[in-house]
């Protein structure tokens, strides 16, 4: 088990972590998903012992390692652009963290080479230990770079934005793959994306951060389903949002109600929240929102129309099954919302 | 020489911009470096071997070959240290010291040389104290090793801060996360890394550190068989109208500069080589 204590971690004056805390499950597959500068890749390089908190205790197992380097952590680390030795053949990449090892230690030379072939085997490269990483293509050399990595039996595998620099196919295959590796090895697993297609496919769980804290921990059903914030509802698959008022149990847009809510809620302003799969496109009943088609393609299995509502400027969008023709742009229909979240004004769940 | 021009340009302005390269080429650079070759052989074989084999003669080649000898190592350990530092970790004042690498390039030699002189000479700072132990830096060997590193320190540097700049982290870290040290780390990752730059770092300084004419002319005293570089005995013989032996001395260090042009060339092709797509 990894446990992480209010780590904080500034880079001058920018506030990268704010007093994080997180628990990582034995063998489990978890994802630290967050845009840009959110602190996601910070959070795993003090996992791995290349960065330090400035605050804070990181512990493996109960034990705290906050001041080990990360040759001492038994870590393996998977960087975004592989960080492969160029002048070694794949087979002495793969060798290369064997043949550091004390004398003592060191396995004989025939063994780290045959050590390095199974896991060259494992990691479907197997004729290619005599190529140089040049030579191979950029899904390839990732599979190395998980190989050398794993070479040194770590505890823990660390992935800063492994399918960052691939293409999408390519990208596509090494995810299904890498969950297949990890099931069999059943490796305690962490990866940084800001892809959340990507965290929602692979990961167990999924760590949301933003802005240098956690947002949200959860399975990927939940952080989909259940959205702690308007942040996560909206970086986390893709959602509309509608400034609304509450009065007496509905959500009103434009003195329009147009939306009921479940439970108790105060009165005031808010804002509610919805996927574009859980609207109903008709000719418009009580509830309806009027809808004004501005664009529609396809995406796989339905049509994605995009709408400004009620007059305004405000841009909604729909998905419609797409076995019936698509709205014809500049058409009017009625929107009517079947579930929804309400968070605050400015984002706290409500 | 296959520049694409993004405008179509006049013929005849083609011609005669590349007329006027070649001929400036040909006068300035390639006409005296003949006449140093012509000069140098004017007397015969035997008077340019005997104007090479004479002590004091000697004496100047295995100088320069000393001075670049220690002065070329210890700017190979600066020069890593400086660009490892450089850009490898981020501390304050990193841009004051790549200001102070680049120091060399923009001071004359010849000051460099004077304020060795008021610093370690006989009526300078460390002067008194030097002689009271016996210590000699200028007029001597010391001074004209220390000038030389002042000069040819940038070389070095300057080659790898970029290089190392674009490489990044990533390997060391790579590295260190899979059990190295920081010696193996260097050893097994860094340096294979940087070779050809530091090859060619080496190369260009060697060529200087042989060459320098300014700094080591002040602090040498020029000492005939004692103090004298190749390029310091090159101007002794030249004011004693000792043209053909000056020509013979001057046409070993043109020599070293063709020499070193060959090994430039070859090493830049090998350096964008192994920045292409196979193995080096």
């Amino acid at each position: 088990m990894i446990a992480l204590h209010n780590i904080s971690k500034r880079f001058g004056t920018f506030a990268a972590l704010n007093g994080v805390d997180l628990t990582v499950r034995d063998g489990e597959f978890l994802a630290l998903l967050g845009p840009s500068g959110s602190g996601k890749t910070t959070l795993l390089r003090i996992m791995a012992g290349l960065a330090f908190p400035d605050q804070g205790q990181v512990r493996f197992h109960g034990e705290d390692v906050t001041a080990l380097g990360v040759a001492d952590r038994k870590v393996g680390f998977v960087f975004q652009h592989y960080a492969l030795f160029k002048h070694m053949t794949v087979l002495d990449n793969v060798g290369f963290g064997l043949s550091v090892r004390p004398r003592k230690e060191r396995p004989p030379k025939a063994k780290i080479r045959s050590r390095a072939r199974e896991l060259l085997e494992l990691v479907q490269l197997g004729g290619l230990g005599d190529r140089y990483p040049a030579q191979l293509s950029g899904g390839q050399r990732q599979r190395v770079a998980l190989a050398r990595a794993l070479a040194v039996e770590p505890q823990l595998l660390l992935l800063d934005e492994p399918f960052g620099a691939l293409d999408a196919k390519v990208r596509k295959e090494l995810r299904r793959w890498l969950r297949q590796l990890h099931e069999q090895m059943g490796l305690t697993s962490i990866f940084v994306t800001h892809d959340q297609e990507e965290a929602l496919e692979l990961a167990d769980r999924v760590v949301v951060m933003e802005q240098g804290t956690i947002e949200q921990v959860g399975s990927p059903e939940e952080v989909y389903m259940t959205p702690s914030s308007g942040f996560v509802s909206r970086f986390v698959g893709d959602s509309n949002s509608l400034p609304v008022d509450l009065f007496e149990g509905s959500a009103y847009f434009h003195e329009r109600p147009i939306y009921r809510l479940s439970g108790e809620t105060g009165n005031g302003g808010a804002r509610l929240d919805f996927r574009p799969h859980d609207v109903v496109l008709d000719a418009g009943g009580a509830d309806a929102l009027p809808l004004l088609v501005t664009g529609v393609y396809r995406r796989g299995g339905s049509w994605r129309v995009e709408g400004t509502v009620d007059g305004s400027s405000r841009i909604v969008e729909v998905d419609v099954v797409a076995d019936a023709a698509p709205p014809a742009i500049g058409s009017r229909l009625g929107l009517s919302i079947k579930r929804a979240r309400l968070f605050a004004a400015n984002g706290a769940p409500q | 020489m296959s520049v694409s021009v993004p405008f179509r340009g006049d013929r005849m302005v083609r011609i005669a911009l590349t007329l006027a390269a070649t001929a400036f080429v040909a006068l300035f650079l390639l006409l005296p470096l003949i006449a140093v070759f012509v000069e140098a052989l004017s007397k015969g074989v035997a008077v340019f071997v005997a104007a090479l084999t004479e002590p004091d003669a000697l004496a100047a080649i295995k100088l320069t070959l000393l001075v670049a000898g220690i002065s070329v190592p210890l700017n190979v350990i600066f020069g890593i240290c400086a660009a490892w530092a450089i850009t490898k970790f981020d501390f304050p004042g990193k841009s004051l010291l790549i200001t102070f690498i680049d120091l060399p390039f923009s001071v004359s030699p010849v000051v460099v040389g004077l304020v060795y002189v008021l610093l370690f000479g006989a009526q300078g700072w460390f002067g008194p104290w030097l002689i009271e132990h016996g210590i000699r830096i200028i007029f001597a060997v010391p001074g004209i090793v220390m000038a030389t590193v002042f000069v040819t320190f940038p070389f070095i540097a300057r080659e790898l801060i970029p290089l190392m700049a674009e490489q990044g982290r990533d390997d060391e870290e790579a590295a260190l996360s899979l059990g190295a040290g920081g010696l193996q780390t260097f050893l097994r990752v860094t340096l294979p890394n940087i070779r050809w730059g530091l090859l060619y770092g080496v190369l260009l300084c060697n060529a200087r550190a042989m060459g320098e004419f300014g700094a080591v002319s002040v602090v040498s005293g020029h000492l005939r068989g004692l103090t004298n570089t190749m390029p310091l005995h090159v101007e002794i013989l030249y004011n004693e109208y000792n043209f053909t032996a000056a020509f013979a001395v001057a046409s070993l260090l043109a020599l070293l500069a063709l020499l070193t042009l060959v090994l430039k060339s070859t090493l830049e092709w090998k350096f964008d080589y192994s920045h292409g797509s196979v193995r080096h």
